[in-house]
């Protein structure tokens, strides 16, 4: 770990000295444990603000749309094949970011400890090699990383960036296929199952919308919750609607979302708010032969037209 | 009003005399974490707990409330306000931040014109206190005037030392709750013995940025860069303002069939984006950078005055902002004094 | 004690057209139940909560003086939801109405001085109603001389036609019209308010200004005004916030230590320097 800060820190050091970029977006040490943060670096001093951890789950990729800076921006797998996306939708242009690849080994699911823990204060976290380990006023716990990693980081298959301008360290060994083992296992439940659970982890949510906020693929200036002529979903806290919300925010994010796992990380409640997205991206995968943020050639299933398309949905009903 | 003492073990049982006449709302977990929650039993209950992720400002301000039912005729309108009927909400085990967090928002709502939807339910509602005997590291309550094991606010407040609870009787309203029970007097060494409690847990949590002044300080830096700076990696979520227990904006708004419908209040945020557009399309808080500052301001400058500062330290958004924006450490950035305009 | 948040049912008794591009309608609305009104007296500068039911509540300046009991009117711009709604509305709808609101112009400090009055475009609809307050007999006779300076982009875009000529009539107070952009037939001045204002305001002596309307014609406007030697105290303006309760709960309109809907929306100029003040206009 130490060896890939110094590089991040060198390589930032030296593109702010040249003067090739006016901001570098990485993270740094937070205020508490779990924590690891954004940070903007502007001068080459600052470079040793930057760190890397097991902490650094937000998707920086956020930070790049609509800014006018040339940046550099330290990207794990999920957040440069977002960074992709967004060159593809062009909310960014490839030649104004560039992406300091870090291959990731997952980061460590902070709700999930804490549920761990039954929600007992924690003082210092210390992470080792497979383990970190947790002391709190009057106990001391140690637990597998693998174990606690975001659920998202234990299904990832793109650990290593897929676009990079330059690696930070050398590439990890990556999982085997994309076959969704998750979402086949909850489709094999029944129908009064899959209800019970979703309506459950809706009944949880509190509309804070942390999870489109921090999501790099939903950058629009006026969301569709917000709109008032026509009104599409209704504002109070009602299983209906805060069910419409996720739904209708997963089939704006189909085939555009990279299951980074942002929106998860964000939710203060711990809510399962992945599933749909990967259930949609498993049927885009399966329609259409096609995964978000993996290649710039590759077009936007959802957004292109091709006279060979399937219509059974309307001759075949 | 004489100080008592229950043992831990009998906590359970009195909480189920309690539901027999009072709507008990306790801290109950779920899904890993604390929230304050209705009970149907005291086994549900476990104090043994931190606090609840989040305030439970909810019980008497509702995220979502029908502030009338109305229904258009020919040639005018019913308009049918909803009849609080509630029992007696008890809040059971409510932490001391929370608790100023409820009288912040009774500073707001009881000024007139009085809220009548939140003074129906302030008015009934009995507050049980416990004390902190173990801060969290997101936890400032001393730096805004608060502590670990204030008591101001509370009827009812409790104090952990050991196998039973002090409970300090501060009101009519907490002594007629007890009134049915046979409590113990507490003994002078064991309301000594919550004293130190109370001591040692004040003086373990040292305030973390001196807030006095701040707002001289904050007025004065009002145009001052390094709102911009503190703001940048603000993702405009709204987290912090929903689990806040001071903070109180509101929208409100209809919904309707045909001819009948409801006005609703919903719980709103200064930090989304929309907030403060006008219909022609001027928006006065444009940017993250400005949400921020108003946020911050209207904590710690614009009101303290009349109302206490707008924050009791609980430390929630600190813990759950998704980027850890720490509102102790732009404070101390902010209130650094001898700083250059 | 009435609850604030429930508004009293009013009836649509008519509608004017006011703008020739039919964006703004002066509706004239009426108490359906008498013990109402009697609950609503208001001074000019306040405004109400209009209730589109199914469409929910907008504010609006009271464009009526108290001195003409038996109706209220509010000039209305159509911009949003309730607003595009209420102008498809026709005479004998129900709608709700909350209020009075608001601070309203300050009268009191006003007797005994001279009056100036400043209005461009839609802001104006609250100066209207501080015109007629003053002009009403028992009351002309507090304030000493008064002008009006009131201006729109093109003559089809002035409002209250009606009470402009019957002022333009008066001795008892000075009427300039001007418009951007002029028309034939328009005998009035053509010019921006803030060089209309160079040009014909009066001593800044004894004199309190009202201003009203749209952010550039008041940023433009208060330069003028102190070249004039017009004092900042002495100058109130109406500040427009969005709002929603109406009664300093929502939070919304809150602006440094002020809530625009109870400690305003009428401020001082000096105030409002004060107030550590996002953009506001």
């Amino acid at each position: 770990m130490d060896a890939l800060i110094n590089r991040i820190r060198e390589i930032a050091r030296g593109l702010l000295r040249e003067g090739k970029v006016d901001v570098v977006i990485g993270f740094e040490e937070g205020t508490i444990p779990f924590h690891s943060r954004p940070c903007f670096v502007r001068s080459p001093d600052e470079a040793d603000r930057l760190i890397w951890n097991n902490f650094c789950g937000n998707n920086l990729a956020k930070y790049v749309v609509k800014r006018k800076e040339r940046m550099a921006i330290v990207a794990k797998g999920c957040d440069t094949r977002a960074l992709l996306e967004l060159i593809k939708e062009k909310q960014v242009m490839r030649d104004q970011i560039y992406i300091i690849g870090v291959p990731c080994q997952g980061m460590i699911d902070r709700v999930r400890v804490e549920a761990e823990l039954r929600s007992r204060p924690v003082r210092t976290v210390e992470v080792r090699e497979a383990t970190f380990l947790i002391t709190g006023k009057d106990f001391e716990k140690e637990l597998d990383i693998k174990e606690f990693l975001y659920p998202s980081c234990q299904e990832c298959i793109r650990k290593n960036p897929v676009i990079f301008d330059e690696l930070a360290g050398p590439e990890v060994e990556e999982s085997v296929g994309k076959t969704y083992p998750d979402i086949e296992s909850f489709e094999g439940l029944s129908d009064e199952e899959r209800w019970q659970y979703f309506s459950h982890e809706m009944s949880r949510c509190i509309r804070c919308y942390a999870c489109r906020n921090a999501c790099p693929l939903c950058y629009c200036t006026e969301c569709f919750v917000d709109a008032s002529n026509p009104q599409w979903i209704g504002k109070s806290v009602t299983e209906s609607d805060t069910a419409l919300f996720h739904i209708m925010r997963a089939f704006h994010l189909a085939g555009r979302c990279v299951e980074c796992g942002a929106c998860e990380r964000s939710c203060p409640l711990g809510i399962d708010i992945r599933k749909l997205n990967r259930k949609l991206s498993k049927d885009v995968h399966v329609l259409f032969n096609y995964e978000a943020g993996i290649s710039l050639d590759e077009v936007a299933p959802l957004a292109t037209y091709r006279p060979d398309d399937s219509e059974a949905f309307i001759l075949e009903p | 009003m004489k100080d008592k003492t229950i043992r831990k073990k009998d906590v359970s049982d009195f909480l189920d005399r309690l539901i027999q006449s009072n709507r008990v709302y306790a801290p109950v977990m779920e899904n890993g974490y604390f929230l304050f929650k209705t009970i149907k039993s005291g086994s549900e209950v476990n104090l043994d707990y931190q606090n609840a992720k989040m305030s439970p400002k909810d019980i008497l301000f509702p995220q979502s409330e029908a502030l009338f039912r109305y229904q258009l005729e020919k040639r005018d309108v019913e308009i049918d306000v909803p009849v609080q009927d509630e029992p007696n909400p008890v809040i059971f085990g409510i932490r001391p931040c929370d608790v100023r967090g409820i009288q912040a928002l009774n500073n707001v709502f009881s000024k007139n014109p009085k809220d009548p939807y939140f003074e129906a339910r302030r008015s009934k509602t009995v507050i049980v206190g416990l004390g902190c005997k173990e801060t969290h590291n997101g936890c400032f309550c001393t730096t805004v005037g608060g502590g670990p094991c204030t008591d101001d606010g509370s009827d009812l407040f409790l104090i952990d030392i050991g196998d039973e609870y002090l409970i300090r009787v501060i009101s009519d309203k907490g002594e007629d709750l007890l009134k049915e029970e046979d409590l113990m007097d507490a003994e002078a060494q064991k309301i000594t013995a919550a004293a130190e409690v109370a001591e040692k847990a004040q003086e373990a949590l040292g305030p973390c940025v001196e807030v006095q002044g701040s707002k001289d300080i904050l007025t004065r830096r009002f145009n001052d860069p390094v709102w911009g700076a503190i703001a940048e990696k603000c993702i405009g979520c709204g987290v912090c303002t929903y689990l806040c227990p001071t903070c109180h904006c509101f929208d409100i708004c209809d919904e309707a069939l045909y001819k009948e419908g409801k006005r609703i209040r919903i719980w709103d945020s200064c930090q989304y984006p929309l907030f403060t557009r006008l219909a022609s399309g001027l928006n006065p808080r444009d940017t993250v950078e400005k949400r921020i500052r108003q946020r911050i301001m209207h904590k710690f400058a614009y009101f303290p005055d009349e109302q206490g500062m707008l924050c009791t330290g609980c430390g929630r958004c600190v813990i759950e902002c998704p980027v850890n924006l720490d509102i102790r450490e732009a404070l101390k950035v902010l209130l650094r004094t001898g700083a250059a305009q | 004690m009435k609850n604030p948040y429930v508004p009293f049912p009013v009836r649509i008794e008519s509608v004017l057209v006011e703008t020739e591009d039919k964006n703004i309608k002066t509706f004239t609305l009426s108490f359906i139940h008498r013990e109402d009104e009697e609950q609503f007296i208001y001074r000019p500068g306040q405004f109400a909560e209009l209730t589109v039911f199914g469409k929910g509540e907008a504010p609006f300046g009271m464009a009526s003086s108290p001195t003409q009991p038996g109706f209220l009117e509010f000039s209305i711009s159509k911009a949003g939801v309730v607003t595009n709604e209420l102008h498809q509305m026709s005479e004998g709808e129900v709608l709700g109405i909350r209020g009075p609101l608001g601070n309203g112009y300050p009268l009191e400090t006003s007797k005994g001085k001279n009056v100036l009055i400043i209005g461009g475009g839609f802001g104006f609809s609250t100066l209207r109603a501080l015109t007629n307050y003053m002009l009403e007999e028992t009351h002309r006779k507090e304030f000493k001389q008064i002008t009006l300076i009131y201006g729109a982009r093109r003559p089809g875009f002035l409002l209250y036609k009606s009470d402009l000529e019957a002022w333009q009539n008066r001795s008892d107070i000075q009427v300039f019209l001007t418009v951007d952009q002029d028309d034939t037939g328009w005998r009035g001045k053509v010019g921006f308010v803030p060089a209309v204002t160079r040009e014909v305001a009066p001593d800044a002596e004894n004199t309190i200004t009202f201003v009203c309307g749209p952010p550039a014609m008041i940023t433009h406007t208060l330069p003028v005004l102190k070249e004039l030697g017009f004092q900042k105290e002495r100058i109130f303006l109406s500040l427009e916030m969005r709002m929603k309760c109406g009664i300093g709960k929502c939070g919304r309109c809150n602006i440094g230590s002020k809530y625009v809907c109870q400690d305003g929306p009428v401020f001082s100029y000096a105030e409002i320097l004060n107030l550590t003040s996002d953009d506001v206009f």
